[in-house]
């Protein structure tokens, strides 16, 4: 009996010296019994990092309508969200989920997807844009030459260009296409799209307006001769001052420093009518030519560095009639 | 510590964002809360409360709802440029949420890291930068013997 009662007395001082250990290593800080391995965090960790990319409609939360209408509101139109959906399916899609359907054993009728392809949007798009930047570049810079502006507009829009504006305004994730991460390609080919859809559901003014909104910006920072290449430009100037009936130019030195070392400096003067056009630094002689004669298509193509920004303000039609209201 | 030995980064804006249009920049919050948790009270207010007040005002933001049990409730922001942002909203209240969520709305998914300088521009000098030859006379330039006083 008493020994029971200290059996039970020891087992209870015994918990208590437990919890009270417990409760005194917790108090030293020292970790409890049975934790998790110490490799373990740092392991997960790695697979994370070292597992491939996935889409993002396939990780959690997500919502492929509400995402279309925060497209829309986040860019500030107003889209028609059929035509919108129908820009973001790729044909290369379409043929892989038709595969998929087929090989899981679907029947004939249920294979085929009532899903129109953005191939004609997408044409749309493209054809509307080179014209819109044609016709602006034409505007804003009237010196200079169909291939300069072609050069221009085949720069704003190329694949590099036009993917990453689209990665950018996240379309990567709205882009229904076979493959994950998706082709430069198929993401222009989709802004594209997106711009033909815009051009069907709100017109040609706003579209006008996107366009510039989104691509124009690009040209920031950037010369006129890192986009377009030019293999003779004192031929070119030639020709330009020819058609201008101005005489050719002379080049002459104005200025060189070190002439007889590693690294001279050469300032090559182009002058006309003995007035001086451009001038232009180099290295070696030929190529402080070249960069002068540089200078001079830049000054008249009217594409130089400190030239007036690009308006980006927004066109008031009423504007022409409102002038001649008010010269009246 | 020190500008070397923290990262640092120049002013910038994602696609040059504003010159042409201002888009917001981020894309979607998702509030990962636990229904039960006492340290998710505030998010569980506030998604009683403001949450749908919130995406009234920002439509351009996806918000997703996820009660779930969680080891600690979360504000994740992913951004138009692929940054994923986590917050913590342990034991916030439901007006310090909003707030959260509010400058997380307003805020690029540019790194928040030491901006070197406060100003970027792309064309720094308009009559031309300055270098040494620049005011000085050229090779070209013929100075005769002085010319008697007329």
């Amino acid at each position: 009996m008493a020994t029971g009662l200290l059996l039970r007395a020891s087992r209870r001082l015994l918990a208590a010296a437990g919890a009270g250990a417990g409760a005194g290593r917790g108090a030293h800080g020292l970790p409890p019994r049975h934790n998790k391995k110490r490799w373990l965090r740092a392991y997960l960790e790695q697979q994370r990092l070292q597992a491939p990319p996935q889409r993002r409609s396939e990780k959690p939360n997500w919502d492929y309508h509400a995402e279309i209408q925060a497209f829309s509101h986040r860019l500030h139109e107003n889209f028609s969200l059929e035509l919108l959906k129908t820009a973001f399916v790729n044909s290369c899609y379409i043929k892989a989920e038709e595969a998929r359907r087929q090989g899981l054993g679907v029947d004939k009728e249920a294979v085929a997807l009532n899903l129109q392809d953005n191939t004609k949007l997408s044409e749309q798009g493209e054809s509307f844009s080179r014209s819109y930047l044609t016709q602006c570049f034409e505007g804003a810079y009237p010196n200079l030459p169909a291939k300069g502006i072609g050069a221009l507009v085949d720069f704003l829009t190329s694949q590099e260009l036009v993917s990453y504006v689209a990665q950018n305004l996240s379309v990567q994730d709205l882009t229904l296409c076979a493959e994950f991460p998706v082709p430069p390609r198929v993401l222009q080919r989709t802004f594209f799209a997106v711009i033909g859809a815009l051009l069907h559901s709100s017109g040609p003014e706003k579209t006008e307006i996107f366009v510039r909104d989104f691509l124009i910006p690009q040209l920031i920072g950037k010369d006129l001769f890192e986009i377009w290449e030019l293999i003779n430009p004192m031929g070119l100037l030639v020709e330009e001052l020819t058609k201008r009936n101005i005489s050719s130019p002379e080049p002459r030195i104005t200025r060189q420093s070190g002439v007889s070392t590693v690294l001279p400096v050469y300032f090559v003067g182009l002058y006309c009518d003995k007035k001086i056009i451009a001038e232009g630094p180099g290295e070696t002689l030929l190529a402080a030519e070249e960069e002068a004669a540089r200078v001079a298509l830049r000054k008249l193509y009217g594409y130089t560095e400190n030239r007036r920004p690009w308006d980006y303000s927004k066109p008031k039609q009423g504007w022409a009639v409102e002038k001649a209201i008010s010269s009246n | 510590m020190t500008g070397r030995g923290t990262p640092s980064r120049f002013l910038a804006a994602v696609l040059h964002n504003g010159v042409g249009r201002y888009v917001r920049q981020l894309q979607r919050l998702q509030l990962v809360f636990s229904p039960a948790a006492p340290d998710a009270r505030g998010a569980r207010q506030f998604v009683e409360e403001a949450a749908l007040d919130f995406a009234r005002r920002h439509p351009d933001v996806v918000l997703y709802i996820s009660p779930r049990s969680c080891p600690a409730p979360l504000l994740l922001a992913e951004y138009l440029n692929g940054t994923v942002r986590e917050e913590l909203i342990a034991s916030k209240t439901s007006e310090e949420i909003a707030q959260l969520a509010t400058k997380l709305a307003n805020q690029s998914g540019l790194d928040i890291i030491r901006i070197r300088k406060p100003f970027h521009t792309a064309n720094p000098s308009v009559q031309g930068q300055w270098h040494p030859f620049t005011n000085k006379p050229t090779v070209l330039t013929v100075r005769g013997p002085r010319l008697p006083p007329q």
